[in-house]
């Protein structure tokens, strides 16, 4: 538990703007997509208008999440990558259980912007006033946001963790698919390598699945 | 001797316009009368143009029968038969009995293959199509394109369009709930409240006098459509003035400006979509004969029109359609049980990913 408190604190000493930064955007974006559905001369009519907004604002809680799991992944392994890990490899844990400590410091640092999102919808939610038969999804927002963070998280800090031998692989896969995709474009083949990918990642059982559909805090 | 003289004169001068009026209107008359015999000779002309291209075009091609659908096509691989097998049953239970009618109205469809650059002969009847068209996409052709005959001037111009067969119900009526709930007029918001009346308003059955009033009752309403709908056609010419007056917020200029607009051109609280789902509920609750009660008598309102097709009142209708667009209310946007299942376990999975890191490797 000290470990852990003493990971925390300096990924906290690290993160801390991000997560400060991160944490009044995740609160205020509610807001600012009901702007307005509280203002008495809104009546009840403008169900179209409100949805219209509060799907525009919605297409920026997939960019927070994706933004903050990166630079939240980025910066817990940057100065042990500065520092060529001395620093952890001399402290009395095993490496894994030394991983497991920093995933786990990073997604409790996290926990602030999810908390944040999630009381700006309540509150956002509360205090608008929404046309009858549109209703308001704060927990279900929240929740959507949260995964879509800490899938973020996990995969660049799954990335950062690795040597640029990994990084070299996984950009050498990406592009032998664009250069495949090229060539069968070329050749008149029927193969659409990226639309396939795109299936995979985005839709059903794709890991960034949780990223599409609809980031909408009021609905029908 | 003046009197009996001047009284006839005066008479014969007092009436000389009224024979020049009625010179006028014999003129108008004869003018007309030779506006219709040509309009007459034109129509049978074309009459006749349409049956020879119809000849040109179903000679030497094969007929395809299922139920009472007829399909006249040429040899290709397009599977019309299958299709048609498919088709049929979803327009006979719109068409009820009057489906029966289609077999004196084939379909006309030419198979072309889409690879060939060849010129081909030009039919000014029937579709032409690719003839490597699958099962579905052929399916979809004959549901849309069924030759039915169009409906009368009154239920054509209230639909707004053909009534055709429900592709997909489901969503049909997913559109409308989410048309109750967003189009921008009281009459449809009371509608989504559960009041039948307003229903009956948004959907252009009751009463058609002061459709402005009933449909935008609000100063708010008038000037969204104005400022939105019709921002390009007002903003002209005369109309700029009263057009900027409504936008500032002047009602009666707003007020003013839509009632100026031609007859049907105000836009409906609730789309064709709405009203030809009404209709289909119509006929399904109205069994086989539905269809033809709801053609029997064009001189008759809409409303009792499609009262009469379905057999209980127009408020009963009205009311079996409300809850059933209720009914079909879209799936909240709330993430299911597995999808969070699955973002946990690739969170698992990518956590492994940065702990069996070649890094840390010994």
């Amino acid at each position: 538990m000290a470990m852990f408190k003493a990971l925390l604190y300096s990924q906290w000493k690290w993160a801390r703007i991000i997560i400060v930064l991160g944490t009044l955007a995740g609160f205020a974006l509610p807001a600012l997509s009901l702007q307005g559905a509280a203002r008495a001369d809104r009546g009840a009519l403008q169900a179209q208008d409100l949805l219209h907004a509060v799907q525009s604002w919605g297409t920026l809680y997939p960019l927070l999440a994706a933004a903050l799991g990166l630079l939240v992944a980025i910066t817990t392994w940057a100065p042990d990558h500065r520092g060529r890990h001395v620093q952890a490899l001399t402290l009395p844990v095993p490496r894994w259980r030394y991983v497991l400590l920093r995933f786990a410091a990073g997604m409790t640092l996290l926990a602030a912007p999810i908390l944040a999102v999630l009381m700006g919808a309540v509150l956002a939610a509360v205090t608008a006033t929404i046309p009858a038969g549109l209703q308001a999804y704060p927990f279900a927002l929240a929740m959507r946001f949260a995964l879509a963070v800490l899938i973020a998280y996990a995969v660049f800090f799954a990335i950062s963790a690795g040597t640029a031998r990994t990084a070299g692989i996984i950009l050498g896969a990406i592009a032998t698919v664009v250069v495949v995709q090229l060539v069968a474009g070329i050749a008149n083949l029927q193969l659409d390598l990226v639309s396939t990918m795109q299936v995979v990642l985005l839709h059903g059982l794709g890991p960034l699945a949780v990223f599409t559909g609809r980031w909408m805090l009021v609905d029908v | 001797m003046f009197r009996r003289f001047w009284l006839p004169l005066l008479l014969g001068v007092l009436a000389s316009p009224l024979r020049g009026q009625d010179t006028l209107v014999d003129r108008l008359r004869i003018r007309a009368d030779s506006l219709l015999r040509t309009w007459q000779q034109a129509v049978t002309i074309a009459n006749l143009a349409d049956s020879l291209e119809r000849e040109r075009a179903t000679s030497g091609r094969d007929t395809i029968a299922v139920g009472a659908l007829r399909i006249i096509t040429n040899p290709s691989p397009l599977p019309l038969r299958q299709a048609a097998a498919l088709a049929w049953p979803a327009i006979e239970s719109l068409y009820g009995s009057a489906a029966a009618d289609l077999a004196e109205r084939p379909y006309l469809i030419r198979a072309a293959d889409p690879d060939s650059s060849a010129r081909r002969v030009v039919l000014h009847v029937g579709v032409e199509v690719p003839w490597d068209l699958d099962l579905r996409a052929t399916t979809m052709l004959l549901l849309t394109t069924v030759p039915v005959a169009p409906p009368d001037r009154p239920l054509g111009e209230w639909l707004t369009g053909g009534l055709r067969p429900a592709i997909h119900p489901r969503e049909d009526r997913t559109a409308v709930y989410l048309e109750l709930v967003t189009a921008p007029s009281q009459a449809t918001r009371g509608c989504f409240l559960g009041d039948i009346a307003r229903c009956i308003d948004a959907l252009g059955l009751g009463d058609t006098a002061h459709l402005l009033e009933r449909w935008y009752p609000s100063a708010a309403e008038r000037r969204a459509i104005v400022s939105q709908s019709f921002a390009d056609f007002f903003n002209h010419g005369d109309n700029v003035q009263p057009f900027r007056e409504c936008v500032a917020g002047r009602d009666t200029s707003c007020t003013a400006l839509l009632r100026s607009l031609p007859p049907g051109a105000l836009p409906k609280p609730l789309t064709e979509a709405a009203r030809v789902s009404l209709v289909r509920d119509a006929l399904r609750l109205g069994g086989r004969d539905a269809y033809r009660r709801l053609l029997r008598d064009p001189e008759t309102a809409i409303g009792d029109r499609l009262a009469q097709a379905a057999g209980v009142g127009v408020d009963s209708l009205v009311a079996g359609w409300r809850n059933a667009a209720l009914a079909a209310r879209p799936a909240p946007v709330a993430l299911p049980w597995w999808a969070i299942g699955v973002a946990v376990g690739w969170v698992t999975v990518f956590a492994g990913c940065g702990l069996s890191s070649s890094r840390w490797r010994a």
